[in-house]
């Protein structure tokens, strides 16, 4: 299987492409002819192809649509070290690459953050008033999360607290929870130059404050930028769509649909949740080839949904916003809110939200 | 006084807001005017509730009392709790003369042969509305003071709306003692719901403005819709549209304000029909969906739809239906027959 890349002649300079989504895109595009990169057991989504330049890209068809690789459930990642990433509401940060960070030093910075944050809570601009407590940092890497060998593996950054006065044994209580991760985020690690390390999604848990502690840190020590990341009605339609087609095992959740009808005088909100098993069956008549998803598709897919809809209420669906998504695989929320379900999916969609990092950060 | 009786006066009283205490005190009658004159309303609640106890304590409180002032403030508070209605049934058609002295004691008979540990307070008000606070024991423990149902039933109809407690096995037995006590034979659950327990006694008594029948259509001038355009060189292109739509809105929805309800449920089990070159899913079960509109004012909403251009005009009857049908929760199934383009709603 060729790992290696085969890069376009005459591609240098730009080092951060605009990228797009495939529809617009779609019907630009000519035929990919640089080598095709293919994956034993795993696929990843492509992306529009950027302008003037293109990498040896996967899932390009030949009749020059543009195509985006199904989910895929990834077997290596050990269950057991990723089970505290399920579960969690993590708000999603696009963060740029990092200058001069180094591995082998994450006990010093642990330590040198710890001191921060202290500091900071002596200056009184941190945290919760009236609440006496010591704050641990712990940082360690996550080698499974990571998509290919060109990502940098996953960064964890965990803050407990130890109220004073406690004995030495007394146990940590985790207090918020962030980490750093990039899967299948060669697009931006390999045009970045030395010294940067790419770790472009970060997701957080816990209170608003120290999310704000740890950011400004890093910010300072590693010269980069966090920036919410949002997540637009149109992506939110592509997780829907492909997540509802995701094969489970179990008695799945509901895939549901949260729709908000903003400027009214009264706002409403609107909850549409099919039947797992029929939106599925749904999907699978609408989705031409496995393994490959096209924006058509998904139209067709929320289209038929929207129709089904108007039939009974005649409300259309397509006025109204996409606020939240949520299937028994994950849930993703506008605001840039994520909760992932199912440990098998985990890295399918950490490559998706890698994807909308990297788009926000180029 | 029983410790637990002071205890749960003075988290009542501290549930009150500070300017609304005397009052509700005085309300509640079982302090003297002299007593309330001793109290401070104008320092921290904690220490209000704490000197209301022990004038409490004075008047020797019992649990029966203190169930009073819970009643009194969740009678003013009624839109904090989540009222369903329920109906019940006569069998005849006897119209008997609802004693209230009667009822009271078949409805205390009735819970207390099937449980020996409740606490029942009654309080009647002006609307001849009768509410009932039941706080439930078990045949081991004292009643839960803490998780009471409510009733509210007005004698002169066949309604009673239910503030449920969260211990769910409480319920049976509360319409058990409600229809022996009130001479029904049936009570069944209406399927509505919300937490404006005024506007449920409108969807029910049809005290809310309904539809074009009981108001004839004024003819529209044009100003009913946007104020004039002082600007006659600004022509609307679509008013005669604008009209209409304005026109079946007052048809569908009358022009007065509309009960609140926050929510309504559609339980869907329809067929999904596509247009046939979309090549799609054609199954012969139906596509199973459950769709849930939510809003503070739910049929004000639903009423600028259509204006707004998010709905077709007029707006479906599965959501205009829900004042008439004194429901928001649906069950909606393919109509077999004839006409398979419309819906059954059970």
């Amino acid at each position: 299987m060729a790992e290696g890349r085969v890069p376009r002649a005459g591609a240098d300079g730009k080092k951060f492409e605009r990228r797009r989504r495939a529809a617009a895109a779609m019907a630009e595009e000519a035929p990919e002819d640089g080598a095709v990169r293919t994956l034993p057991s795993l696929r990843r989504l492509s992306r529009a192809l950027p302008f003037g330049r293109s990498h040896g890209r996967l899932g390009i068809s030949p009749s020059g649509r543009l195509i985006v690789p199904a989910l895929c459930s990834q077997e290596k990642a050990d269950p057991q070290k990723t089970a505290f990433l399920l579960r969690k509401a993590w708000t999603l940060y696009s963060v740029t690459p990092l200058y001069g960070f180094r591995r082998a030093r994450l006990r010093d910075y642990a330590r040198l953050l710890g001191a921060f944050i202290a500091a900071e809570k002596q200056k009184g601009l941190a945290v919760e008033v009236g609440v006496e407590l010591d704050i641990k940092v712990a940082l360690s890497s996550l080698a499974d999360i990571r998509g290919s060998e060109l990502d940098q593996a996953a960064l964890l950054v965990q803050l407990s607290s130890r109220s004073r006065g406690s004995s030495r044994t007394s146990e940590d209580k985790p207090v918020w929870w962030g980490w750093f991760c990039s899967v299948f985020g060669d697009e931006l690690s390999e045009n970045v130059p030395e010294h940067f390390t790419c770790l472009p999604l970060f997701l957080s848990h816990g209170a608003e404050s120290y999310t704000a502690l740890v950011g400004s840190w890093f910010q300072k020590t590693f010269d980069c930028c966090f920036r919410r990341l949002a997540i637009s009605p149109l992506n939110l339609s592509w997780m829907a769509a492909m997540w509802a087609g995701c094969k489970l095992d179990r008695a799945a959740s509901a895939v549901e649909l949260v729709f908000s009808v903003p400027r009214l005088a009264q706002p409403l909100d609107i909850s549409y949740a099919i039947h797992p098993e029929d939106a599925k069956a749904l999907w699978d008549t609408v989705q031409k080839t496995p393994g490959e998803i096209t924006q058509e598709e998904v139209d067709v897919f929320m289209d038929c949904l929207y129709a089904h809809f108007h039939r009974h209420f005649k409300i259309h669906l397509s006025a109204a916003k996409l606020v939240k998504v949520s299937t028994a695989i994950a849930s993703a929320h506008c605001d840039g809110i994520v909760k992932i379900l199912h440990s098998q999916y985990l890295p399918g969609v950490l490559m998706l939200l890698t994807e909308l990092a990297i788009s926000q950060i180029q | 006084m029983d410790e637990t009786v002071a205890e749960y006066i003075r988290r009542t009283v501290l549930k009150i807001p500070r300017d609304e205490i005397k009052m509700m005190l005085q309300k509640w009658g079982f302090l003297s005017e002299a007593q309330l004159q001793t109290l401070n309303f104008h320092q921290i609640k904690d220490n209000i509730s704490q000197e209301v106890v022990q004038l409490c304590e004075e008047n020797s409180a019992d649990i029966k009392q203190a169930a009073v002032l819970d009643i009194i403030y969740n009678h003013i508070y009624q839109n904090k709790r989540m009222w369903s209605v329920y109906q019940m049934k006569k069998s005849g058609e006897e119209l008997e003369y609802f004693d209230i002295t009667d009822f009271k004691k078949k409805f205390k008979r009735r819970l207390r042969s099937a449980l020996k540990n409740v606490t029942i307070t009654f309080k009647e008000y002006e609307d001849n509305a009768i509410w009932i606070r039941v706080a439930w024991g078990t045949p081991h423990k004292k009643p839960n003071q803490y998780k009471p149902s409510y009733v509210v039933y007005h004698s002169q109809t066949p309604y009673v709306f239910i503030s449920s407690s969260v211990l769910k096995s409480t319920l049976p037995l509360l319409c058990q003692a409600l229809i022996v006590a009130s001479n029904y034979h049936d009570i069944r659950d209406m399927e509505l719901r919300s937490h404006s327990l005024n506007s449920l006694k409108d969807i029910v008594f049809k005290r809310y403005s309904q539809n074009f029948q009981t108001c004839p259509p004024k003819p529209l001038q044009g100003g009913n819709v946007e104020p004039e355009n002082a600007d006659i060189r600004i022509v609307e292109e679509n008013r005669s549209e604008k009209e209409r739509i304005h026109r079946l809105n007052q048809e569908v929805f009358g022009s007065g304000p509309q009960p609140k309800l926050e929510f309504a449920q559609y339980r869907l089990e329809t067929m999904f029909k596509s247009d046939p070159k979309m090549d799609v899913l054609d199954k012969k079960e139906p596509f199973r969906c459950l769709v849930k509109f939510s809003s503070p004012h739910l049929l004000e909403s639903l009423k600028f739809l259509a204006p707004a251009g998010m709905a077709d005009a007029p707006l479906s009857p599965l959501l205009t239906c829900i004042p008439h049908k004194a429901r928001n929760y649906f069950k909606i199934r393919e109509k077999k027959g004839l006409y398979p383009e419309s819906f059954v709603s059970p």
